[in-house]
């Protein structure tokens, strides 16, 4: 055991004391958020502020625009403007004063159709500003509170229950999607940087040779057992750094991201979505170790990792099935497969009811398979790592075990 | 107690046997060569021994009993070729695998200093292994076999890539292993090294052996009445109870003719009034012995 954890220690520091870890592990975040920067700013830039001109010619408006929100540089505002005529507006339009106007005609009352004049195509916001300000105004003509139009527009928020009452489901919300699709882009980030530093490091081992100097320091169960928790380890800390990074982000950035508290997640859907997604990595280095096992060369087990990524990226693609029948055929197949499972069957529960059993049944599922997975690897990687000319043959893989395995 | 018996073990890859019904014993405290040309089944032997491999039949037993875990931390081993992390640090790299000997963190930084100034290597500990010449890593492989001071060190091609002046090095290290009642079976080519080094040895070719035993009886075995000679004067074509001259560089080796011994040889000689600056009998060097019985193996098996 104690050779297990000079192992692990090794595999740990040597990918986490590496510069370049470091500095793919923060190049992944900040080119995220460096695009999102990107993004808003092009978006902020090109973002017309200036006033939206509105003509009356219908005696609709009945209320003062509400310019009083202040515009600021991340919330701005488009402010509405009320001129008496369209050649004021018109001009106020040519000297660039306001970005467009909108001219309620005469007969609105019975085609409920007006005309924007400008020179671009308008923001979406424009679409609203006005035909917010329309619709307030048609509301107090009829004697209607315009908060009750708030209210309609709102709708109603449905949440999922079980019919014997054990399960709870948020049925309406952004997170429902976005929560379980940063799980499974996690897991898969996570998975494939780690499980790749095993496999990167089982070949080289192999191909200089090392392997053989430490089969004779330590059994081969060992020495696999030490590399798959150090990798995991190293797994957890970009997770860690991650979710530090997220926090730092957040704070800075508190007064902005008032829609997270939209988000209502369990304390059990988090372990079980953690806990799928360590079985995962468990079960993908166990892969690995047996990939870099039996391959002969670096170029080799490359081409290999690539199959294994189609699997993970499976409920991406058939993400519209998942959202349409979260309990259906495929939804359940994919949630009872190692690869697949964290995305699937988080998924699953944040937008659907999935009974307990099911998901016991999802655990012990795949904890089979990462046990069953984790014995070949023992196995080829006993009988594989010494083949440094060929790779290791099917049928070579089952035959008599030896004690060192 | 033997160090190491290996009792008929036999080993197969696939449809190739590398190893058939291989036996020898290798005592401690004794410099060990084991012999044969590539692909002879050495590495296979050396694999087996060390439980990387179990055989499909036959036994080894390892310091008194079967290989364990226990057992592991008393064997140092160098593969044939390389066996360091090449982007490592050689001194992070030298104390991960002693660590993996079940050294303690005291232990190597105690230990780890003497060797890397022993093999002068000291300057070049922070450099990672693919900065070093071939020689200096075979110089950080021995320090791997032998900082956690095994019993037995098993070593594939213990001189390949080393300088003279190194390669002197090793041999005295291993010298002063064996002094110090360690147990030091030797893989090599370099017959030279054997026959300067070992104590006793085994020869083995297609998975068999063909010679085993200390290394002055398998002389004994291959020795011919033949001698060598030096003479001050050309030898005439034909010399008195000698069956066959043949030129050397530098002299003459005679055959002796059939029930006569070197001694009454020499007399011969004398008696004919050739001037001798030197004669000697004629040992099979243990290269002419390895060919020769490697050549009569190949001839058994075609």
């Amino acid at each position: 055991m104690n050779k297990t954890m000079n192992v692990a220690r090794y595999e740990y520091l040597h990918h986490v004391g590496n510069k370049r870890f470091w500095l793919s592990l923060v190049s992944v975040p900040l080119g995220f958020g460096l695009i999102l920067v990107i993004s808003l700013l092009l978006s902020r830039f090109s973002f017309d502020t200036r006033p939206v001109g509105i003509v009356d010619n219908g005696s609709l408006i009945q209320l003062e625009p509400d310019n009083s929100k202040e515009s600021t540089f991340f919330n701005p505002q488009i402010y509405l403007n009320v001129y008496p005529d369209e050649s004021t507006a018109r001009s106020a339009a040519s000297t660039g004063e306001i970005q467009g106007f909108a001219v309620v005609p005469e007969d609105y009352a019975s085609r409920y159709q007006l005309t924007y004049w400008t020179n671009k195509q308008p923001d979406s916001s424009v679409h609203s500003v006005i035909t917010d300000f329309i619709s307030a105004n048609l509301m107090a003509a009829e004697n209607i509170d315009y908060a009750v139009l708030h209210r309609i527009r709102e709708g109603s928020s449905i949440s999922l229950q079980s019919l014997d009452g054990s399960q709870t489901s948020d049925g309406t919300g952004w997170h429902r999607i976005v929560v379980p699709a940063v799980i499974g882009i996690l897991n898969f980030i996570v998975v494939m940087t780690s499980g790749g530093y095993l496999l990167k490091a089982l070949v080289e081992e192999k191909e200089n040779r090392t392997i053989e100097i430490m089969l004779t320091s330590v059994p081969s169960r060992e020495i696999m057992a030490g590399k798959i928790v150090g990798n995991l380890g190293v797994g957890l800390t970009q997770i860690v750094v991650w979710v530090l990074l997220l926090g730092i982000a957040g704070f800075l950035f508190r007064s902005k991201l008032g829609f997270l508290a939209d988000i209502h997640l369990s304390g059990s859907y988090l372990v079980i979505s953690l806990a799928l997604m360590v079985l995962s990595f468990l079960f993908t280095a166990a892969l690995m170790a047996t990939i870099g096992a039996a391959m002969t060369s670096t170029e080799e087990s490359q081409g290999v990792i690539g199959l294994m990524v189609l699997p993970m990226m499976i409920p991406f693609y058939f993400f519209n099935v998942f959202l349409s029948n979260p309990n259906g055929i495929l939804a359940r197949v994919l949630s009872f497969i190692p690869l697949s499972a964290p995305l699937a069957l988080s998924l699953r529960m944040a937008i659907s009811s999935v009974s307990p059993l099911e998901i016991g049944l999802v655990f012990v599922a795949i904890i089979t398979f990462t046990l069953l997975m984790f014995w070949l690897a023992g196995v080829v990687f006993k009988r594989g790592m010494l083949q440094y000319s060929r790779r290791l043959r099917f049928k070579e893989i089952f035959k008599k075990e030896t004690r060192n395995a | 107690m033997s160090a190491i018996i290996v009792d008929k073990i036999a080993k197969s890859f696939g449809a190739t046997q590398a190893v058939r019904d291989v036996s020898f014993e290798v005592r401690p405290g004794e410099i060990f060569g084991l012999l044969g040309p590539n692909g002879s089944g050495k590495t296979t032997s050396i694999r087996v021994i060390l439980d990387i491999y179990q055989p499909d039949s036959g036994s080894v037993t390892i310091l008194g009993g079967p290989m364990t875990n226990e057992k592991l931390n008393q064997i140092g081993y160098i593969p044939e070729e390389r066996g360091l992390y090449q982007d490592v640090p050689l001194d992070r790299c030298l104390t991960y695998l002693a660590t993996l000997k079940g050294l303690t963190e005291e232990q190597i930084t105690e230990r780890l200093p003497k060797y890397l100034a022993k093999f002068d290597l000291t300057d070049h500990a922070k450099k990672k292994a693919k900065e070093l010449s071939k020689g200096m890593q075979q110089k950080g492989q021995l320090i791997a076999a032998l900082i956690h001071d095994p019993e037995i060190v098993i070593i594939d091609e213990p001189f390949s890539a080393l300088d003279p002046v190194n390669t002197q090095l090793v041999k005295d290290l291993l010298i002063e292993q064996r002094n110090a009642g360690k147990t030091i079976v030797m893989c090599t080519h370099q017959m030279n090294q054997v026959e300067q080094l070992c104590d006793r040895l085994v020869l083995i070719d297609h998975g068999r052996v063909l010679l085993q035993g200390e290394l002055s009886e398998v002389r004994d075995q291959f020795r011919t009445n033949e001698v060598i000679i030096d003479s001050l004067d050309p030898l005439p074509e034909e010399l008195n109870g000698v069956s066959r001259i043949e030129q050397l560089n530098g002299g003459y080796r005679l055959t002796p003719q059939a029930g006569l011994s070197a001694h009454q040889l020499l007399n011969e000689l004398l008696a004919q009034g050739i001037k001798l600056n030197s004669f000697e009998v004629a040992v099979p060097t243990l290269d002419e012995i390895f060919i020769q019985v490697v050549k009569e193996g190949n001839g058994k098996h075609e």
